[in-house]
């Protein structure tokens, strides 16, 4: 697309002036707050990363917060933490609303946006309310979980579902889920419903399999989709902040610590800003990484 | 004008001949399964916000009982009267506020970002557009604390301001619709050009009309987004009277860790209304929803 | 974009507009009794304004879990409010020591050092920081107690353990009566580690069971890596692994007060004065609060102390300072509104001269508490790296009660909170 543009480019030098004038005129207001808004501070965070910035203090330090940070056990636990929490929930939040779209879209058009409304519904409630909510139905003492699962024989007496450190990351992820399917699973149904159908009839009349049908010529077809959608929910994943920050704040010893949740605990709590910085800085360089892969992968899978 | 319109390659309807055909054809295992573990999982996926509904009416008996009451069967009005000793409407409109703010300067500046990212060919251009791209997944969290020394330095910490502009900034408005404006026939704009309209009546008149759509899905996106962008506004906002409707459930979840009746009046107030907006305008949502994504 | 540089420039210019009336001063209050409840304070508020009409007081209210971001997060923005209240654990070693408040010694009198030091000898040294400037001016203070359900420790048979009269048990009778009450059917107890929230239950507990100390008296170092110390975590460590004590890294002080007043638990390790108070309303039929001592080795307890009071953050303007300073001795030092802002708090005052204030009012039962006062120790709350050593002590105890080797772990956190000693 940009190819195309580009291809025009014969402009005579007046005209391009005055294509470079309107361009930034038309640029302005959105440059204006991407400038003052996030490139500063992150101009600004890098700068103050090579810091040792706290309340008190603001004196150089070179590269001491980076090495600090790669010595830091907690900072390798949330790390860790966190590729889990995106390793998991990425995937599965795929495959899960993949799945459901693939149920519904050929239902009637009315249950087809019933589900997708009771799909979308932990989005529209608010990270928060459905944050607070989960962490009453978590309660060893007056949650419906235990009280569900006890009785069903599950378990054999309440758990600390977040006050334990083997399942505390597991229910995080969880409720990361629940908010995360809605809209994946409204891609993906309208993505299946724009399927080109006399392909599939073609080859369903030439004894395709359903599954085949599906691998052969749906799985193509969405590709565009499910890469956007796989770069939806790795930043939602990675940005999970509300849950660590209202259920477990990092807990149990630290076995649902993130590198999002570690920064703020170290820049409020701590008031170690410059060290904070370092680790956002870190966690911007995970993240593109994450991103390129996923386009590379995603257009190898293309080609 | 219109017909170009209509030519923009954006299906939402579904084919429906196609659509029929399908339903009256034998009915597989796999699917009478998938259809009853759907059933349960809606059940499941509906569960919280009814906990969130009918926890709100329990008084504290009901709360607390370690057999949960699955119905209020002596509903009361307590909680939410304790809530309202709270400004908790204020919360509510400061959020509403917030959200409208963030999506009206995001959409004005990001349909005449994107649109001069898309055709006009300015010096720089491609530059730029990398730098948005790569700055769409940073978190927040890394630039928090410049961001909130930018504020004070503005005199707009504990304003809503403080969270309104950084969310304008955010580069992913600017990317969708520089998708969006991609559609645009170039001949189109050339025979405004020609017919001597200037730079800014063809966008009012040409441009915006066909990026329409766009915007709209732009909106809803950003207004979502606000709402449940906790994080932002966790920082910036302190003060009872400038707290969102989200931050105000948190701090009663913090102050009264476990009045759970008090905690859901707090989520329903703060749930109920954008549920509301969002069944009433549920293919709206969708369609923007799906737009976003059309080019993504 | 005129717009909204209209808007903003509108905003900026309303601020000072409002301000230019009166002087205007802000208040930010932890969570201290009835210093929450919004008609308490406005009414000690309006008291002030019938004297000093030209002062406008706006109040904001923290909370344990989240006010210390707060904060923080004003100090950087530099929208600290003018007065804050609480103790001296954040005015002096945290804020104090980082040098975002002013001296209050003109506050402190002849007469007030006289009347404090009446009350407590050493009250003026908790208030005074590593340079010698008085941080802090304060109004009350309190012991630290536990709470126990009377009426579930009849049942399981367990008031057989407990000193009636004096409040006080042996560490050997506490670990008596959680087993009786644990056979009983009850949840004895929660040694609660979530996060920070009212942690001096859990320091007072882990310290009394054996005589250890928290910090040495000089405030140069945290021992509870002692040798009893040791002894006591790993004693509440087999409590725990019995089954006769349950551990809960999931919540916080708050939490298990709600937990002990809705009859979920027999005992709660976090309870005062004010919280007997505050929780009034929610305390479930059928249950007896019955506050008591930690229970220690030789049956004498050492209890945590709290010290609340004013402090004036730095924010530049000697107008407002002069306001605040005006509220905070009305509020203190006014033989009228002193003992009242006292009672408000539920605590008792620092000042001798107010005498008892509880006896023969609404509060009557809070005299009751006075018996805990003689067992007050040493504020160690002051020792450098307080706020470090809050988040590594609940992080300990999240590690201890996960099956961790007790001494090992003491040593890390030993080293952790030492290393924040400068």
């Amino acid at each position: 697309m940009t190819k195309a543009v580009k291809g025009g480019s014969s402009l005579s030098r007046a005209n391009q002036r005055r294509e470079n004038i309107a361009g930034y005129l038309f640029m302005l207001p959105s440059l204006l707050f991407f400038l003052g808004f996030v490139i500063f501070p992150m101009g600004m965070g890098l700068f103050t990363s090579f810091f040792n910035y706290t309340m008190t203090d603001f004196t150089f330090v070179g590269l001491d917060n980076y090495r600090e940070l790669i010595a830091d056990p907690i900072f390798q636990k949330a790390l860790v933490n966190t590729v889990v929490i995106v390793l998991v929930s990425v995937p599965v939040t795929c495959i899960f609303s993949l799945w459901v779209a693939a149920v519904i879209y050929r239902m009637h058009d009315r249950y087809t946006s019933l589900f997708r409304c009771i799909f979308y519904l932990p989005v529209v409630t608010g990270s928060v309310a459905v944050t607070v909510v989960w962490k009453w139905m978590f309660s060893p003492y007056t949650g419906i979980l235990n009280y569900v699962f006890t009785n069903l024989g599950i378990i054999s007496r309440n758990i600390n579902w977040l006050g334990s450190a083997d399942t505390a990351l597991g229910c995080i992820i969880l409720i990361l889920l629940t908010t995360s399917v809605g809209q994946p699973i409204v891609l993906y149904v309208s993505a299946l419903s724009n399927v080109d159908a006399s392909l599939t009839e073609a080859a369903e009349v030439d004894g395709a399999t359903n599954l085949q049908v599906f691998w052969k010529i749906k799985w193509p077809q969405i590709m565009p989709t499910t890469l956007y959608i796989l770069v939806i929910t790795t930043i939602n994943s990675f940005q999970c902040f509300a849950l660590i920050q209202l259920l477990t704040s990092g807990g149990p010893n630290n076995s649902t610590q993130t590198i999002m949740y570690y920064i703020y605990y170290n820049a409020f709590k701590l008031s170690r800003y410059g060290y904070g910085s370092a680790m956002g800085i870190v966690l911007a360089a995970i993240i593109a990484v994450f991103s390129a892969l996923q386009f590379k992968l995603a257009k190898s899978d293309n080609g | 004008m219109s017909e170009t319109v209509k030519a923009t390659p954006h299906r939402f309807k579904k084919p429906r001949s196609g659509n029929q055909d399908r339903s009256v054809r034998r009915v597989t295992a796999f699917q009478v399964i998938s259809v009853v573990l759907l059933i349960i999982l809606a059940l499941l996926f509906t569960f919280p916000l009814y906990w969130i509904i009918t926890g709100s009416f329990k008084g504290p008996q009901a709360v607390n009982a370690r057999i949960p009451v699955w119905f209020p069967t002596e509903p009361t009005l307590l909680n939410y009267q304790k809530l309202f000793e709270k400004p908790a409407f204020l919360w509510l409109f400061n959020t509403v506020f917030l959200c409208a703010a963030s999506m009206a300067f995001t959409c004005v500046a990001a349909s005449m970002g994107g649109y001069a990212l898309a055709k006009k060919r300015f010096f720089g251009r491609t530059v730029i557009f990398s730098i948005f791209v790569c700055a769409m997944a940073l978190p927040k969290q890394v630039i928090l604390i410049p961001l909130l020394k930018e504020m004070a330095f503005l005199g707009l910490h504990n304003t809503l301001w403080s969270v309104i502009l950084p969310t304008v900034g955010w580069p992913f408005g600017v990317f969708l619709m520089k998708q969006f404006s991609e559609n645009i026939p170039g001949e189109l704009l050339e025979a405004a050009r020609i017919d001597g309209a200037g730079e800014v009546r063809t966008f009012t008149q040409i441009v915006l009309p066909m990026i329409k759509p766009g915007i709209g899905a732009l909106a809803i996106f950003t207004f979502i987004t606000a709402w449940n962008d906790y994080f932002l506004q966790l920082i910036m906002l302190n003060d009872t009277n400038v707290l969102t409707i989200s931050l105000g459930i948190a701090k009663l979840q913090s102050e009264l860790s476990t009045d759970y009746g008090l905690i859901m009046a707090g989520a329903s107030l703060g749930s109920i209304p954008i549920i509301t907006v969002f069944l009433m305008f549920q293919k709206f949502f969708t369609r923007g929803i799906t737009m976003g994504a059309v080019k993504g | 974009m005129k717009k909204l540089f209209a808007l903003v420039l509108c905003l900026a210019l309303l601020v000072p507009a409002f301000a230019l009336a009166q002087t205007e001063i802000t208040l930010w209050t932890y969570p201290i009794g009835n210093w929450t409840d919004a008609e308490t304070v406005d009414g000690i508020i309006a008291n002030f304004n019938e004297k000093f009409p030209d002062i406008k007081v706006s109040v904001q209210y923290l909370d344990y879990t989240s006010g210390d971001d707060q904060v923080t997060t004003a100090i950087e923005a530099g929208t600290t409010p003018d007065i804050i209240m609480e103790g001296p654990e954040r005015l002096v070693a945290n804020w104090g020591a980082a040098g975002k408040m002013l001296d209050l010694s003109d506050l402190w009198t002849e007469e007030s050092s006289a009347d404090i030091a009446a009350a407590g000898a050493t009250l003026k040294a908790t208030c005074t920081g590593a340079d010698g400037k008085l941080y802090l001016y304060p109004l009350c203070m309190t012991t630290h107690c536990m709470v126990i359900d009377r009426a579930a420790f009849e049942k399981a048979g367990a008031l057989q353990y407990i000193d009636e009269e004096n409040r006080t048990w042996t560490t050997e009778q506490f670990r008596s009566a959680m087993k009786a009450l644990t056979d009983a059917g009850y949840l004895s107890g929660i040694v609660y580690c979530g996060g920070q929230g009212g942690d001096q239950g859990t320091r007072a507990l882990v310290y009394n069971l054996y005589g250890a100390q928290f910090a040495n008296a000089e405030h140069t170092a945290y021992t509870i890596g002692s040798e009893a110390g040791i002894k006591g975590l790993t004693l509440l460590q087999e409590m725990v692994n019995e089954g006769i004590l349950t551990a809960d890294p999931g919540i916080v002080a708050g939490d298990a007060i709600a937990l002990f007043c809705n009859g979920t638990t027999a005992t709660c390790f976090c309870w005062n004065a004010s919280s007997a108070a505050s929780n009034k309303a929610t305390i479930a039929e059928g249950i007896e609060p019955l506050a008591m001592a930690f229970p220690s080795d030789d049956g004498v307890p050492v209890l945590d102390g709290g010290i609340w009071g004013f402090g004036l953050f730095d924010n530049g303007d000697e107008a407002k300072v002069a306001a605040a300073k005006e509220f905070i001795r009305f509020v203190c030092d006014d033989p009228q509104q002193g003992p009242k802002s006292v009672y408000a708090t539920g605590f008792f005052p620092v000042r001798a001269s107010f005498g008892d204030i509880y006896t023969g009012t609404e509060k009557a039962e809070y005299a009751d508490y006075g018996v805990f006062m003689p067992y007050l120790g040493d504020i160690y709350q002051v020792t450098p790296g307080w706020a470090a050593q809050r988040t590594e002590w609940w992080n300990l105890l999240q590690r201890i009660f996960a099956g961790g080797d007790v001494t090992a772990e003491v040593a890390v956190y030993t080293e952790n909170v030492n290393a924040n000693i400068k």
